[in-house]
């Protein structure tokens, strides 16, 4: 059983509070939801849109066919209703623009009643959220005004909603996280807005500082004096702190980097998603030095890979760069599963105000942390680098560094990463493929080769123009993979036409 | 650690240079601060890139050598990082003036308590003497051989307009007077910024030896029309005028750490983040 139905109006008239309405009385009922919301950069007016799929079974995209609108403006089902199946419904907002305010809540109401749930659960779901008599007589009014077209019974399963801004958050929080500097830039907001209200219950420190540049060099200080230190940033940010990422790899001051990518070079269409960033988080920055670079594909990779990179900064001295996008940071994930235990973060290195004299350099340093330009030294340093990466490769294989999806015995070999992995996993349920996913893109797995070399066909799956991560593996394995199923209009995949278009290049 | 804060490293600068007074300054007002109990562990500095910064590799204290223009951020993290440390950022003009111009103005904003010195010798001297924002208009140098077309920048001026609650001016070569004022500086609770005139051996010698010019102010104005009126006396442009030194403005305002009661805490219990227990 699957359902895709879109939620619409202006930005401003309250969406999101349907979609939480109903995905949290979906969840209660032990129904799968994927949310993905759609907005434009626009604080009052345009059309937003939530598409909520809803299943039985564990889902992490959304499809293109419709079975449903639910409408706060005309303008909703005119953008959205050629989508619409045969046997679809619409909810017009005509009847209930009495409740003005609580049209949204009137809205989540009546969709309710057409899903089938019973009117008590979605009294106790706005008392649990909204408890106010306007609300309440508006879910009502809205409940009533339809008849019930779909039947779902309660199922059994214990399911919780999560974003990838959460997920990082929790991940972050889960590993002892001491201050998070941030400059203001989406999609990786929603995480310091996030840690700014949970700092104090945590006891952490939340800073918004000047700039990017400001961002990464204090967060390097801050991580000398002995703190547990993220930031986090989208690409335009991301390229003002590389000077300051560089100066990480020669200081060796352990610092965590949450890049969240939007869509297109400069300022691109901000709040939309890309998968283009792969190639500043793996090269940003000049020099040679080493770096980790991890891709979770859903909120709970994302709360466990946050955990690995604050373990493997602090244990390696490194830069670990948490890649997201818009896609996985703004979608709402539901899951049955639960996180692994995090790993406790130990600070061992000597930090000031202990009786030793701790010197971190810019410059190729001695021992002591002098300058020096000997080129004995030099060579030493560089090579010291290398073998610390050498030494992070042989951490890394501890964790999960890829995954494998779908039919395991396939030689139809797909390969993804990041949020892309959602649409890929559910668009290859009935397929015969086999889905490699990779998380840990710095170091990469070597067994990625190994899995390439024994398919039959291969297929590059990615939210870009140019296919970075398939670059990456022809870099690092020799193979180059021939097809490639490319997309790059901000928008994510949708698992049923990317299934139709894996159908393709297989058959 | 040695007992004197000096280091084993080649010293580098130009024979003559200031920068040689600047560390001697340094050194004597934190070894006078450490007599009256300030903890030598708990010093940490910055520096950016440029001549000056090689007080780094001659300064016995922890801290960063880190990126030209971004002394003032990276102390502040330092700073933010354990509330306990006291933080000396030293830059250069090019540094604070240029490069980083921006972390200038807003440290005011901050208030972290932390001091900056700025060696001005009104060029960028490790790069081979291009203009700085404080050289003087006319100033011919490789880059600029018609010789450079804007007015120099006032950093007295932009400090007082950027709410800085601590500005001073110093004269390179007298050790004593900026003994004195970094002390006070580090002891202010608060941003403290220390303009230091400094001469160049190599470039630009035209601004060069202006001490028969200045003079030493008795107390912090009492306003800030009085100190924008002092700091007016020199345009760091013609070679005429007065060049007052000491302490311009002194105020009491809420620090970075007093803002956050997480810093607080960590200040109160004489802790950094490691050894806070949640
Ligand atoms: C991002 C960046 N741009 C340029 C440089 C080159 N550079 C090194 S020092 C310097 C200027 C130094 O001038 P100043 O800060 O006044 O220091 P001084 O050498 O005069 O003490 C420049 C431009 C650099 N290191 N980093």
């Amino acid at each position: 059983m699957r359902l895709n139905i879109v939620i619409g109006g202006k930005a401003g008239q309250g969406i999101n509070k349907v979609s939480e309405i109903v995905s949290q009385t979906l969840t209660n009922q032990g129904y799968f939801t994927f949310n993905y919301r759609d907005y434009p950069s626009i604080i009052r007016g345009g059309h937003n849109f939530n598409i909520l799929s809803i299943s039985d079974k564990k889902i992490e995209s959304h499809e293109s066919k419709l079975d449903g609108i639910v409408a706060m403006d005309d303008n909703t089902i005119k953008v959205h209703e050629k989508a619409l199946k045969k046997d679809s419904f619409v909810i017009k907002p005509d009847n209930f623009l009495e409740f003005g305010r609580n049209l949204n809540v009137a809205l989540a109401g009546a969709l309710i009643k057409i899903l089938g749930i019973d009117k008590k659960i979605l009294i106790e779901e706005i008392k649990e959220q909204l408890n106010n008599p306007e609300s309440l007589k508006a879910a009502e009014k809205g409940y009533e005004s339809q008849t019930k077209k779909f039947d779902l019974k309660k199922l059994n399963n214990k399911i919780t909603i999560l974003s990838g801004s959460k997920a990082v958050t929790q991940g972050a929080i889960n590993s002892g996280i001491d201050i998070y500097f941030a400059y203001p830039m989406t999609p990786a907001t929603p995480v310091l807005h996030e840690l700014a209200s949970e700092q104090l219950k945590h006891n952490c420190l939340v800073f918004q500082n000047e700039n990017e540049i400001a961002v990464a060099n204090a967060a390097l200080g801050a991580s000398f004096s002995g703190a547990k230190v993220m930031v986090g940033t989208s690409g335009g940010g991301y390229d003002l702190m590389t000077e300051a990422l560089s100066l990480q790899g020669m200081t060796e001051i352990p610092l965590v980097v949450y890049l969240a990518s939007r869509a297109g070079p400069a300022t691109g269409i901000p709040t939309y998603t890309m998968q283009n960033d792969l190639g500043i988080a793996l090269y940003g920055g000049h020099g040679e030095f080493p770096r980790v670079v991890i891709a979770p594909g859903n909120p709970i990779e994302a709360i466990e890979i946050t955990n690995h990179a604050f373990y493997l900064a602090e244990k390696f001295n490194t830069a670990s760069i948490i890649l997201s996008d818009k896609h996985l940071a703004e979608s709402e994930f539901s899951s049955e599963e639960k996180p692994s235990k995090p790993l406790k973060i130990k600070i061992e290195r000597p930090i000031p105000g202990e009786k030793k004299v701790v010197k971190a350099s810019s410059y190729e340093s001695d021992k002591y942390g002098y300058s020096t330009e000997d080129p004995f030294l030099a060579k030493k340093n560089a090579d010291e680098r290398i073998k610390r990466y050498e030494e992070i490769k042989k951490e890394c294989k501890k964790f999960e560094m890829i995954k494998f999806h779908g039919k395991k015995d396939s030689k139809n070999l797909i390969i993804g990463w990041g949020s892309t992995s959602g649409a890929i996993k559910d668009a290859i349920q009935d397929l015969d493929a086999k889905f490699l996913q990779v998380l840990y893109l710095k170091p990469l797995s070597d067994e990625i080769k190994e899995q390439m070399q024994k398919a039959k066909k291969i297929i590059l799956v990615e939210g870009n123009v140019t296919g970075q991560l398939g670059r990456l593996l022809r870099e690092k394995t020799g193979i180059s993979i021939k097809n490639r199923i490319l997309k790059y209009d901000g928008r994510p995949f949708r698992s049923d036409e990317l299934k139709e278009e894996i159908r393709e290049v297989l058959e | 650690m040695t007992q004197e804060l000096r280091t084993d490293s080649p010293v580098t600068w130009c024979p003559g240079c200031p920068n040689f007074i600047i560390l001697e300054s340094a050194r004597k007002a934190l070894l006078n601060l450490i007599k009256q109990g300030y903890k030598r562990e708990n010093f940490a500095m910055t520096v950016g890139i440029g001549c000056h910064a090689k007080i780094f590799d001659y300064l016995d204290i922890s801290g960063i050598y880190g990126l030209h223009g971004r002394t003032i951020p990276t102390a502040m993290g330092i700073k933010i990082g354990n509330p306990n440390l006291t933080v000396l950022a030293f830059a250069g003009d090019g540094d604070t003036y240029a490069e980083g111009i921006g972390h200038f103005v807003h440290a005011g904003r901050y208030n972290t308590d932390m001091t900056l010195m700025v060696h001005d010798n009104q060029t960028f001297s490790l790069t081979t003497g291009q203009g700085s924002p404080t050289s003087q208009e006319n100033y011919k140098n490789k880059a600029e051989p018609l010789g450079k077309s804007t007015p120099p920048l006032n950093p007295i001026k932009l400090a007082l307009s950027s709410e800085i609650s601590f500005i001073a001016r110093c004269n390179a070569r007298d050790i004593t007077h900026t003994q004195e004022v970094l002390e006070k500086a580090i002891t202010h609770k608060g941003f403290s910024f220390i303009e230091i005139i400094q001469d160049c051996t190599s470039f630009n010698l035209d601004v060069n030896k202006r001490d028969k010019d200045m003079y030493q102010l008795n107390s912090p104005c009492k306003t800030k029309d009085q100190a924008l009126k002092l700091a007016d006396e020199f345009d760091y442009n013609i070679r005429k005028g007065k060049i007052p030194l000491g302490i311009f403005w002194q105020e009491n305002k809420k620090t970075l750490t007093e803002e956050w009661p997480q810093l607080s805490n960590l200040k109160k219990k004489g802790i950094g983040w490691k050894d806070l227990k949640r």
